[in-house]
């Protein structure tokens, strides 16, 4: 059973690695990094305590924020899924995500 | 319905007469005096069922409870000066010199110029408005010495004015131009046009203007319609807490259906359906204006005072006492203003008390006597039976005309006296009764000399006896207080001095008992004997001996405090909110590093993945765009610092608008070029 994790683990790296496009990772590596922020944040908050709360709020709540319009942006870039974005030409898409996320942070 | 209508001179209040007391039957009842609870609008003599319905009544009236009023307002001399000033103003129209000159009629007063007033008064007359001839017309039949001759076709305007089509004021004033200037009128055309607008106008004045020219139409014409108005009309007053009876159109309104009913009463010969009570009412309404606001406001209280004053039925008489009511041996008259309600003195009227009960024993120290004219007052010596000190009620009836209304009051009269202290002992009780009490006298007002000790062996005791000075009786006092005033700390107790059933006052100090009112302070205590009541002339404050009181020695306190209340207290300290732990600062700085070094990570991942900007177009939306892009997030960076989110707002419509339409070129061409 561990093996098989490991095996599909990495399989799956390998596809990964091969079957995306470049730019599709560059997105990938800043959603991780938006994900391993927040992720801190809230061990931090766990550890420590709440104080000041406002700031833990803003803080995570800023990283979730951004981790989902990322993943909308991935979506929207994604040419296998062309199909369903008919109108909506990938710069558009990065157009939309540099937008919402001036209003999330305002 | 209990009153007690504001203080008359000393604070006395009025009260109504209870009703329980009996009306005297055959006061009510005997013939030839003028019936008031019989059927209305008949005033003829009485046959025997007539006189057994009289009792009834009467006794109707006791199970009912109707009480009587006293009258609250009226107009006082002051405020007959103030009316008067009110007309006495300089005439600006014709009306105002209506109200002015009738106005002042009615008072019984004179314009100051007539003759001036006279030319005013036909220099401005209009003889094409019979308003204006009305005003001319009745201006001129109150002024001496004015005549007017009137043309013909004046007099057919008026004439024509007298018919259905004319509204009841265009009528009233017709008639009552025609009138007074002394021609002739049709009375039952007047009557019929009156009738039918009547039915048509039903608001108050309009019947309030037809009963006024009613009563300048012939007798011989059936008024009977228009008289039963007035009975229509007081069942529209409205009642307010059984004191005051106006109409809701105001006061103005309410004087001149008094004036009017009153003319037309005396014009026909009928008692007006009104009853005692709300004559009364209606009086108290009428006066309560003491300011005038309006010319026409002032000319109808003139005319309602005229009118209650001087006509053929009922007259209200106000009764009121000359100063405070009461009597003493300086001052043994009781002085009574009985007049009319234009404060005019009626001197021809004979006041008889009664009877004057005291008080608290409800004996009749007095009864049926008459008080004597002196002047334009009626006095009675009340001293002359020796009354008691106290407060009596005095059952007042002013009699001599039919027509008298409201002529039975009762009255709260005070009788001061004197009051002497005899008999006054000190001494000092031993405890132990072993040894016999040392007594020493001392007279009012001098001070015992020689001070007197109380302490834990002896008591110290005070007895006197109050005398009223002029009769010799023993008098009980509302205020007998004994005052012991500490000389050095300023304190002061006071204790009340009782009665025994000799009527001798005693007062022992005993110290045991009395520690904590002294709080237990020892000293020379200064005594003070305080007698007052109301109906005193010489409250007495006697300082009658020093008291010297020793308390037991172990319940001393160590200070004596005066308990002074205004001294500052304690301050209270704030307690400011705890601030929440905090983490140590080292914490905080590894945590920060920590969170930074995911960033490093993403910069490693992408030059990995091969990430570049080798696509740079340096076209120049391109440039725009990125540069747009951060100044957006520099002013992110000033928005976290300085600004507010408003501001920011503005900027960022401002940069955002600019980096949208880069951003849009640029893209636009990547999406060309791709």
């Amino acid at each position: 059973a561990a093996g098989s994790v490991g095996s599909v683990v990495r399989r799956f790296l390998a596809e990964y690695g091969s079957g995306t496009s470049s730019r599709l990772k560059v997105l990938d590596a800043y959603l991780l990094y938006v994900m391993l922020t927040g992720a801190l944040q809230f061990g931090y908050c766990l550890g420590v305590g709440t104080f000041p709360f406002n700031s833990f709020l803003s803080g995570f709540i800023s990283a979730v924020g951004s981790f989902i319009l990322g993943v909308c942006l991935r979506i929207q870039i994604n040419p296998q899924n062309k199909g369903e974005f008919q109108g909506i030409s990938p710069e558009r898409a990065f157009a939309d995500f540099l937008f919402a996320n001036t209003i999330l942070h305002l | 319905m209990s009153s007690s209508f504001g203080a008359r001179g000393a604070g006395v209040p009025w009260r109504t007469t209870p009703s329980l007391r009996p009306p005297p039957v055959t006061r009510w009842c005997a013939p030839g005096r003028k019936r008031r609870r019989g059927p209305a609008g008949s005033g003829n003599k009485m046959a025997a069922p007539g006189r057994r319905l009289c009792l009834v009544a009467a006794l109707l009236l006791l199970l009912v409870g109707a009480q009587a009023l006293a009258p609250s307002h009226h107009l006082t001399a002051r405020d007959l000066a103030r009316l008067r000033a009110a007309l006495e103003r300089p005439f600006t129209d014709l009306q105002a010199a209506y109200y002015s000159i009738v106005g002042l009629h009615s008072l019984g007063l004179r314009v100051a110029d007539e003759k001036a007033a006279c030319n005013f008064v036909k220099s401005h007359v209009d003889s094409s408005s019979v308003d204006s001839l009305f005003y001319a017309a009745q201006s001129i039949r109150v002024l001496s010495g004015c005549e007017v001759t009137i043309s013909n076709e004046t007099r057919e305007l008026l004439l024509a004015a007298v018919s259905e089509d004319s509204s009841i004021t265009q009528i009233f004033h017709a008639v009552g131009a025609l009138s007074s200037f002394g021609l002739p009128l049709a009375s039952q055309e007047a009557l019929s046009a009156l009738t039918a607008r009547l039915s048509k106008e039903e608001n108050v004045l309009a019947t309030i203007q037809a009963l006024e020219t009613a009563s300048y139409l012939s007798q011989q014409a059936d008024l009977s319609g228009i008289v039963e108005e007035i009975e229509d009309l007081v069942a529209r007053l409205d009642d307010l807490g059984g004191v005051y009876l106006q109409f809701e159109e105001g006061i103005e309104t309410t004087a001149l259906f008094a004036a009017a009913a009153y003319k037309l009463s005396d014009h026909v010969g009928t008692e007006p359906a009104m009853k005692e009570e709300q004559i009364i009412q209606l009086m108290n309404a009428i006066f309560s204006k003491k300011n005038f606001e309006t010319l026409s406001e002032a000319f109808s209280v003139a005319c309602a005072a005229g009118s209650l004053s001087h006509n053929r039925y009922h007259l209200p008489v106000v009764i009121v006492p000359d100063g405070p009511a009461a009597v003493s041996h300086h001052q043994p008259v009781l002085r009574l203003q009985v007049t009319n309600v234009m404060s005019k003195p009626l001197t021809q009227a004979s006041v008889k008390l009664d009877y004057a009960k005291s008080a608290s024993t409800k004996a009749t120290v007095l009864q049926q006597t008459a008080f004597t004219l002196s002047g334009e007052v009626f006095e009675l010596n009340f001293m002359n039976v020796k009354p008691a000190s106290g407060y009596y009620d005095f059952s007042i009836s002013v009699d001599g005309d039919n027509r008298f209304i409201a002529n039975r009051v009762e009255l709260k009269v005070k009788v001061s006296t004197e009051v002497g202290i005899t008999n006054v002992d000190l001494s000092t009780v031993d405890k132990d009764q072993s040894i016999a009490p040392k007594t020493t006298r001392v007279a009012y007002p001098a001070k015992a000399k020689g001070s007197f000790t109380a302490d834990s062996h002896q008591n110290f005791a005070l007895s006197f006896q109050l005398i009223d000075v002029n009769s010799g009786a023993d008098l009980i006092p509302h205020q007998t207080f004994v005052r012991l005033h500490n000389q050095k700390t300023g304190q002061e107790v006071v204790f009340v001095a009782e009665p025994d059933s000799k009527n001798v006052y005693k007062f022992e100090l005993d110290t045991s008992e009395r520690k904590t009112e002294f709080d237990s302070a020892s000293g020379t205590y200064t005594l003070y004997l305080i007698i007052g009541d109301a109906t005193l002339e010489n409250p007495i404050l006697w300082n009658v001996a020093d008291v010297v009181i020793k308390f037991p020695e172990e319940d001393v306190p160590s200070t004596v405090q005066s308990k002074n209340l205004f001294v500052p207290k304690p301050e209270i300290k704030h307690l400011f909110r705890e601030p929440e732990k905090r983490p140590p600062t080292v914490v905080s700085n590894t945590f920060t590093a920590l969170i930074l070094s995911p960033l490093l990570l993403l910069l490693i991942l992408w030059i990995k993945i091969g990430a570049n900007i080798s696509n740079f177009s340096f076209a120049p939306s391109t440039i725009v765009f990125h540069m747009g892009h951060a100044a957006m997030l520099g002013l992110m960076y000033v928005y976290w610092t300085q600004l507010n989110m408003f501001q920011t707002l503005k900027y960022l419509a401002i940069l955002g608008g600019v980096t949208f339409l880069a951003g849009n070129r640029m893209l636009a061409q990547k999406a060309v070029k791709r």
